[in-house]
C-alpha cells in the first residue's frame, strides 16, 4: 500500500481505538495486526520487544484503574489491550515503510510542498550523526567535570548550537545541487497512488466500521 | 535568523532540534519505566506519565521560541515524536497521534498571544494549553474519565508542575543562553 496513505490508516485507526471502548475491537485488532506482521516476517527479537517494553504502561494503567477507577475490570482491560493495539498498528507502519518512500510519496502524491518532504527528510538521515552529536556533547562536558543530564540547560543549548550549524549547511549543500525552494521538480524515483491503493484503503476502513458496530452492538455475547 | 520564514533551512533547523529532543527524551524513557514499574504495585503509574509529561513536551516551545513561525512549534512536537515512532517506542502508532495532541497544544499557547509574546506570558500560555490539552486526550485514551476527582487534581496538578518546569523553566534557561550568545541574530 502506499506510504502516506498507510500512514493515514495507522493514525486513523488508533484514534478510533482511543474513543471506542471496547475489548472485541481491540483483541482483533491485535490479533489481525500480528498475523500482518508475521507475514512481514519481522524478527523475532523484535517480535519480542513489541510485547516487553509496553506491558509496562499497560499494566500501570489496567492496575490504576482496579484500584482507583470506577470503569470495573473490564474497562481496564480495555486499557490494557488498547496500548497492545496501538503498539502493534504502528508496527506494521514502521515495519514495512521507511522514510524515504513516504517523504517522496508526500511530495508527489500528497502536495506537501518539496521543501518540508526533503528537508525534514535530510534531518532524519542525519540521525546516526545526532546520536554521535549527543554523546560528543556529554563527554565533552565529562572532560570538563560537568555532567550533562537531561534536564541541563547546557545539554540542549550544544545541540541546538550543533542544529543551526548544520541546518545552514544543508540547505546550503541542498541548493547547490540544483534544490530551488518552489520550483517544479521532475523525479527520479516517482511513487504511485492509483485505484488499488484507495479501494484497500477504503476496505479495510469499512471493514473497521463494521468490526466496530458489530462488536458494540452484541455486547452480550461476551 | 533575520527572515522569519518557511525556508528550507527554517524547516531543516525544526526537525534537527526535534530529533535531538525526541533522542535525548529517548534516551530518558528508562526513567519512565523505572518509575511506572515503582508506582503500578500502589496503582499510581499515571502519575509516571504526569510527572514526565513536559519532559516530552519541551520540543514545542523551544521550536515555538527559536523560529518564529506560526506553526513552527506544531511542527516540532510532532517530528519529535515521530522520532520515538522510528526509533521504537513504547506507545507504538499512538505516538503519533500524541504529538498531534501536543504540537496543538503547544502552538495553542503562542497563537493565543497573536505570535506577539515570546517571552513569560507567551510560555505561560503554551504551558497551560498543553496541558489542558493533554490532559483531555488522556481523558479519552488513558480512561482518565473513570477516576474519582482526588486522583484527577492530583493528576492534572502533577503535569502542569511538570510541564511548568520542563517545557517553562528549562526552556526558558536554554532559550536565555541562546540569547545572551546572541546566535539567533535578532
Amino acid at each position: 500500500m502506499n506510504a502516506g496513505l498507510k500512514l493515514l490508516l495507522t493514525i486513523w485507526i488508533a484514534i478510533e481505538i482511543s474513543f471506542v471502548t471496547n475489548l472485541t475491537v481491540n483483541l482483533v485488532v491485535i490479533g489481525v495486526s500480528l498475523i500482518i506482521l508475521l507475514f512481514t516476517k519481522i524478527k523475532w527479537q523484535s517480535l519480542f520487544k513489541l510485547f516487553f517494553w509496553p506491558l509496562f504502561p499497560a499494566a500501570g494503567l489496567l492496575v490504576s484503574q482496579l484500584f482507583y477507577g470506577n470503569g470495573g475490570p473490564l474497562f481496564a482491560w480495555i486499557l490494557f489491550t488498547r496500548i497492545y493495539a496501538y503498539v502493534l498498528v504502528g508496527a506494521i507502519f514502521t515495519e514495512t515503510t521507511d522514510l524515504t518512500t513516504l517523504a517522496l510519496t508526500l511530495e508527489q502524491n500528497f502536495h506537501l510542498p518539496a521543501k518540508f518532504a526533503y528537508g525534514v527528510l535530510a534531518a532524519f538521515n542525519l540521525l546516526p550523526k545526532i546520536v554521535e552529536q549527543v554523546k560528543t556533547i556529554k563527554t565533552a562536558g565529562l572532560m570538563r567535570g560537568v555532567v550533562l543530564h537531561f534536564w541541563s540547560p547546557q545539554l540542549y543549548f550544544k545541540a541546538i548550537l550543533a542544529s543551526i550549524s548544520w541546518s545552514e549547511n544543508l540547505a546550503e549543500a541542498m541548493t547547490s545541487h540544483g534544490f530551488v525552494e518552489g520550483q517544479r521538480r521532475s523525479h527520479r524515483y516517482p511513487t504511485r497512488l492509483n485505484y488499488l491503493d484507495w479501494g484497500l484503503f477504503i476496505a479495510v476502513i469499512i471493514a473497521f466500521q463494521l468490526l466496530i458496530w458489530v462488536a458494540t452492538n452484541s455486547q452480550s455475547l461476551f | 535568523m533575520k527572515q522569519q520564514r518557511w525556508s528550507l533551512r527554517n524547516i531543516i533547523l525544526i526537525a534537527l532540534i526535534a530529533i535531538f529532543c525526541g533522542l535525548i527524551f529517548w534516551g530518558a524513557g528508562f526513567l519512565y519505566t523505572a518509575l511506572t514499574v515503582a508506582l503500578t504495585p500502589l496503582g499510581m503509574a499515571p502519575y509516571a506519565n504526569d510527572i514526565l509529561m513536559g519532559l516530552w513536551c519541551m520540543a514545542g516551545p523551544l521550536t515555538g521560541y527559536i523560529i518564529r513561525i506560526p506553526g513552527s512549534a506544531f511542527l516540532g512536537e510532532f517530528l519529535g515524536s515521530a522520532v520515538e515512532v522510528f526509533l521504537g517506542g513504547q506507545w507504538g502508532a499512538s505516538a503519533f497521534i500524541s504529538g498531534l495532541v501536543q504540537g496543538i497544544g503547544s502552538e495553542l499557547g503562542f497563537t493565543l498571544t497573536g505570535y506577539k509574546h515570546y517571552d513569560w506570558l507567551g510560555l505561560s500560555a503554551s504551558i497551560l494549553s498543553t496541558t489542558i490539552i493533554t490532559f483531555a486526550w488522556d481523558w479519552f485514551r488513558s480512561g482518565y474519565n473513570q477516576y474519582g476527582a482526588l486522583m484527577l487534581i492530583g493528576l492534572f496538578v502533577t503535569r502542569l508542575i511538570s510541564t511548568f518546569v520542563f517545557a517553562g523553566l528549562l526552556t526558558r534557561l536554554i532559550t536565555n543562553l541562546l540569547d545572551r550568545s546572541q546566535v539567533l541574530n535578532r
